[in-house]
């Protein structure tokens, strides 16, 4: 968090809540109000939308739910209307929340669905809203409402008013997108999964953006009230709100804090070419246009193309620059040999498969266990169940002492657990150095945002991607992403680390400078569970071996004794060549 | 509120069922575009709306029977159709973005419907608006029992033709898994315009029944989405005769709800039905 | 009667396959096999049509395929037994088979290719009717192979079929390539069971980093030290 940038825009918004004392017409009072109206609706969408993914199609409901708040309790109940506001605030932060408590527990409702589903709460809310005493359906009128004094007319006062909501919702926007909140939320966005793996809270997470966003949304509805003086159910659950938003900040930028801000006083500023009644339906077809071509052709907006242009693509280096830092590992004292991870009678099925039948092992302190079997014999699910990416369907997982099965993902994290994915799913929208940091901030007792960017560079240093740190993962090959994998793993400094066949593809040469480093690793401290297919980078590490075939422990001990006993013959190589 | 009489709560599910079949001929072409092509159709509103725009122009200013439109608007929508798939294969549309682009396209055609139609309310008035069939005391309009009839048959008809046919069961296929149906053999680029074609035809189909049976004004469009949006996800996508019978489940509930309390009640039916679904019942392909 | 030249195929910058070549006379039974991450996959899935290479040449009795749309790969004779099935689950398993008998060419013979895909795998006659996607892995692998024999194809590529199935049912599967390739269809034969696919194929290619490594006589490859060491590190 810059406090320059912060100053800025407090700053700004100082400088133009001069404007009613400037002695311009009324006009411009109500053109820059519109402005930071659609600024505040814009940016606030974009927190939970932009920022996570979750394409809401109706902030309709909670600006309508702001608005119609403050239009029955001033209209029609004669409260003070400073009064209203966070009674708007709460109305439209309480809607957003229960809808988000029961929504976001059902995993499958992402993407279209959550779309569709809050399109559908707008409706039910205008026809509960249209059929009970808060409108009845002739509409409220605010005319009479009492506005605070705090310009030189009422519509400099309700001006100054969106001003302050809009320097709110730009402030809150910048703060959350530079705090843990907002990485969490862009790790959400681009892998909802892996960020919950790797610590992320993303059930509070999204819970806080949707509230947040909603509260900002009432807050627009309930000044947007006395704006027009007048409110009917039609006009304000019109599909102008829903669109307008997707619509400015998708343009402007969804990724960016200001994006939104951007689209909206360009699309705003545009309108104004279009006034007149007919104008006005060429306007919208406009809009549609622009929305059309800026998906197609502009994914990013345009602060993203900014963004593009921008970032320096890295050269390309030839051989990768050799790790000459060794990072703060954990320190710990050397291999104590007591059980770190207990894992009992572990069940998991998917359709038709059984994919873990009945495991039960051992992860001691200090110790690098090697983790081997034939394809499909269940160990990366078992990766996958122990590091809390899967829910086990029976059994425990006891990690230093305590159970962990049947816990939220992200508190597998938070005891000291990492993995690395056999196919490397790096958040292909940060940068290699986010990608570390992000661990280091949510993996174990986490820390700051700030220290987190510090120490990720010495990470991706010791993993050799130094000269890449500012790369996005796409433009990594697949050796430089394995190792990616590698570096978020260990920046969550984790006591136990798993890894998933990060070997595979690399020539000879690197697999012994691998070696050495997961030899490193262990010596710091961290038990290492291993999952491999190249046997003698398995019989090199390993202090102990697990054999999984069918989703089944077959057998168990040293590197030697385990590769000679017949089943595990069999179970590679065939009955006949046992 | 009163209770209704029996007579009335009868007339009602009636019109309930009328409904229905709209809600299934509407919901037809959209969901076979989502749960066989991936595509989330939005714009399937604004074709309905435009077919039933054109139907009224060719009918009140043209003098064309109504039905007889048909034979202009179904080919040249089923060419429009095939354009747009083309455009969102070569765009590599995803599922979601599809939604967001297509929802950009119907804010377009409404408004290209506003600028030529206007806002004003529009009535196809024609002599099928005035035949009215009766029987056991219920009372039938003629569109709307069209309406009603064209649903099921083109639903049932479509239905037939996925279960039995080589071509329905290489469409099948090539939605589960389109390169595994091409080691097969099945074009599945040419076969995803023909429904796309076909998908958009259907809208037009639907607008020409839209047009004999409703008040036409073009901000209705959007009030149309959520209630289709259920049926398609109560009845399944991809299959078509789920819309049909969704349709009608929820127009019958909608009715009654109508008839119980009051009119303005009724959008509540359908979109507590979606959400309700969303939540338990998530729509998966 | 396939000639593959100079295959090059990449995922993005990344080469998975570079410079292959290979041969399958007709009516033989060819193993590939290698580690995890070879192209063993990649190589089946562009024979069959389902990638497109970067370069090189597929030559099918004569027809370069390479350049030819996904959908035409079948006609030309080739069929897939994809690796983990790739059933048309929805569909049951009477629609699959028919699928896979969509062409011209092997919708005329569909009935007596059904016939001779349940006396290979009886077990599917009583499930003519079921959903593929609720059977179980074994009678999964079995509707694949049956789906691929209905294209009537002169070569068949089989990615990986004893992939997570029992021993047993392994054994089942085997016999049955085995008489496939007895009746004269050549097949490309992709398997981690190594032991398994050395005992059926005549010769066989090793597979590494996208290249061949090795390549030979079946028999006389088991017996390298080099492959023992490769799968089980030790000796």
């Amino acid at each position: 968090m810059k406090p320059r940038i912060a100053i800025s825009i407090l700053a700004v918004g100082a400088g133009l809540a001069t404007v009613p004392w400037l002695g311009l017409p009324a006009f411009y009072e109500s053109f820059l109000y519109l402005l930071c109206h659609w600024i505040v609706l814009a940016i606030s969408w974009n927190i939970l939308s932009g920022y996570t993914g979750y394409f809401s199609f109706g902030h309709g409901a909670f600006f309508g739910a702001g608005l119609y708040a403050t239009a029955f309790l001033a209209g029609k109940q004669d409260w003070p209307f400073l009064a209203t506001l966070p009674a708007a605030a709460l109305a439209a932060a309480l809607l957003g929340t229960a809808l988000g408590a029961v929504v976001f527990r059902v995993a499958s409702v992402r993407g279209e669905l959550f779309a569709l589903l809050t399109l559908a709460v707008t409706f039910v809310l205008a026809t509960i809203i249209l059929n009970t005493p808060i409108d009845g359906g002739p509409g409220v009128y605010l005319i009479g409402v009492q506005l605070p004094r705090l310009g030189p007319s009422a519509n400099a006062s309700i001006y100054l008013m969106g001003l302050a909501a809009a320097v709110a919702a730009v402030l809150l926007a910048y703060l959350i997108h530079a705090a843990k909140l907002g990485a969490g939320l862009f790790a959400i966005h681009d892998d909802e999964d892996v960020a919950e793996v790797m610590g992320v809270p993303t059930y509070r997470f999204k819970l806080w953006a949707l509230a947040l966003s909603c509260a900002l949304a009432g807050i627009a509805g309930g000044i947007h009230a006395v704006f027009v003086s007048y409110v009917t159910v039609a006009e304000t659950f019109s599909i102008a709100v829903p669109l307008g938003v997707v619509l400015m900040s998708i343009l402007g930028g969804s990724r960016h804090w200001l994006g939104p801000a951007v689209g909206a006083i360009a699309v705003t500023g545009l309108q104004y070419f279009f006034t007149s009644g007919e104008a006005a339906v060429t306007g919208r077809a406009l809009f549609g246009l622009v929305l059309v071509l800026a998906i197609l052709f502009l994914p990013g907006g345009l602060l993203g193309l900014l963004e593009r242009l921008r970032r320096k693509t890295p050269s390309p280096v030839a051989a990768d620059a050799k790790p000459a830092v060794q990072p703060a590992l954990a320190p710990s004292p050397a291999a104590s040999g007591t059980p770190l991870l207990q894992v009992e009678g572990l069940f998991k099925s998917f359709i038709g498969v059984r994919a873990l039948e009945d495991v039960t092992l051992e992860v001691r302190k200090g110790e690098i266990l090697g983790l081997v079997g034939p394809n499909g014999s269940g160990k990366s699910t078992f990766i996958n169940v122990v590091s809390g990416h899967y829910r086990a369907d029976a059994g425990r997982i006891r990690f230093e002492g305590r159970d962990l099965a049947g816990a939220d993902g992200h508190r597998f994290a938070r005891a000291g657990i990492a993995r690395t994915y056999q196919i490397p799913r790096p958040f292909a929208q940060m940068s290699v150095i986010e990608n570390v940091a992000l661990a280091r901030m949510f993996g174990g007792v986490g820390c700051s945002r700030a220290e987190a960017l510090a120490e990720a560079a010495e990470f991706v240093a010791f993993a050799g991607l130094g000269p890449h740190a500012q790369a996005r993962p796409d433009a990594l090959n697949l050796h430089q992403r394995k190792f990616l994998e590698l570096a978020r793993a260990l920046a969550a400094r984790p006591k136990l680390l798993m890894l998933d066949e990060v070997l595979s593809g690399l020539t000879p040469a690197e697999i012994d400078e691998a070696i050495a480093m997961i030899r490193r690793i262990r010596d710091r401290g961290t038990t290492i569970v291993f999952v491999e297919h190249i046997m003698r980078a398995v019989v090199a590490l390993v202090d102990r071996v697990v054999v999984l075939n069918h989703g089944a422990l077959i057998a168990e001990g040293s590197a030697a004794e385990v590769m000679r006993e017949p089943a595990v013959r069999a179970a590679y190589l065939g009955t006949t060549h046992a | 509120m009163t209770f209704p009489s029996l007579g009335l709560l009868s007339q009602s599910v009636l019109s309930g069922l009328f409904l229905g079949g709209m809600y299934g001929l509407i919901g037809l072409g959209l969901g076979l575009s989502w749960g066989l092509l991936g595509q989330i159709n939005l714009t399937h509103f604004g074709f309905v709306f435009l077919s039933a725009y054109l139907c009224y122009h060719l009918t009140m200013v043209w003098g064309v029977d109504p039905l007889l439109t048909l034979g202009l608007l179904v080919p040249a929508f089923f060419a429009v159709g095939v354009v747009m798939q083309w455009a969102l294969a070569r765009f590599r549309v995803s599922t979601f973005n599809s939604l967001l682009v297509t929802f950009g396209l119907t804010v377009m055609i409404e408004a290209l419907i506003q600028k030529i139609w206007t806002a004003d309310f529009r009535k196809l008035q024609t002599g099928y608006g005035e035949e009215k069939f009766s029987f056991l005391g219920l009372y039938a309009p003629l569109p709307e029992l069209l309406t009603l009839t064209v649903s099921a048959a083109a639903a049932g008809g479509i239905w037939l033709l996925m279960r039995y046919t080589d071509l329905g069961k290489a469409m099948r296929a090539m939605a589960e898994d389109a390169p595994i149906a091409a080691a097969f053999g099945v074009n599945a680029r040419a076969l995803a315009l023909l429904l796309s074609g076909s998908c958009v035809a259907l809208a037009a189909i639907a607008g020409v029944f839209f047009a004999l049976s409703f008040t036409l004004t073009p901000t209705q469009i959007f009030s149309w989405v959520g209630v289709v949006f259920a049926a398609v996800m109560m009845g399944g996508l991809g299959n078509p005769l789920g819309p049909l019978l969704a349709g009608l489940v929820i127009g019958v509930s909608e009715a009654l709800a109508m008839a119980v309390f009051s009119p303005s009640w009724a959008p509540i039916v359908s979109f507590s039905l979606l959400i309700v679904l969303l939540l338990f019942r998530p729509a998966h392909r | 009667m396939l000639e593959v030249r100079g295959l090059r195929v990449s995922y993005g910058a990344a080469p998975a396959l570079s410079d292959l070549d290979l041969d399958v006379g007709a009516g033989e039974l060819v193993g590939v096999v290698g580690p995890n991450g070879a192209g063993k996959t990649t190589l089946i899935n562009t024979l069959a049509g389902l990638i497109a290479p970067a370069s090189g040449r597929i030559g099918l009795n004569g027809t370069d395929l390479a350049r030819l749309p996904s959908h035409a790969f079948c006609a030309a004779g080739v069929a897939i037994v994809p690796e983990s099935r790739r059933l048309f689950s929805a569909m049951t398993v009477r629609e699959n088979l028919e699928l896979g008998s969509y062409l011209p060419r092997a919708k005329a013979e569909r009935a007596r290719s059904l016939e001779s895909v349940i006396a290979l795998f009886p077990a599917l006659a009583s499930r003519l009717g079921t959903r593929a996607g609720s059977l179980s892995g074994g009678q999964q692998q079995m509707v694949a192979i049956g789906r691929a024999l209905m294209a009537r194809p002169s070569l068949l590529l089989l990615d990986e079929p004893s992939l997570g199935l029992a021993p047993a049912v392994v054994e089942t599967m085997f016999a049955a390539v085995r008489r496939i390739n007895a009746a004269g269809v050549a097949i490309l034969l992709v398997e981690q069971n190594i032991g398994m696919a050395m005992e059926l194929a005549s010769r066989a290619y090793v597979l590494e980093e996208g290249r061949v490594v090795l390549q030979g006589q079946a028999a006389e490859l088991m017996g390298r030290p080099e492959i023992r060491k490769a799968y089980l590190g030790l000796e």
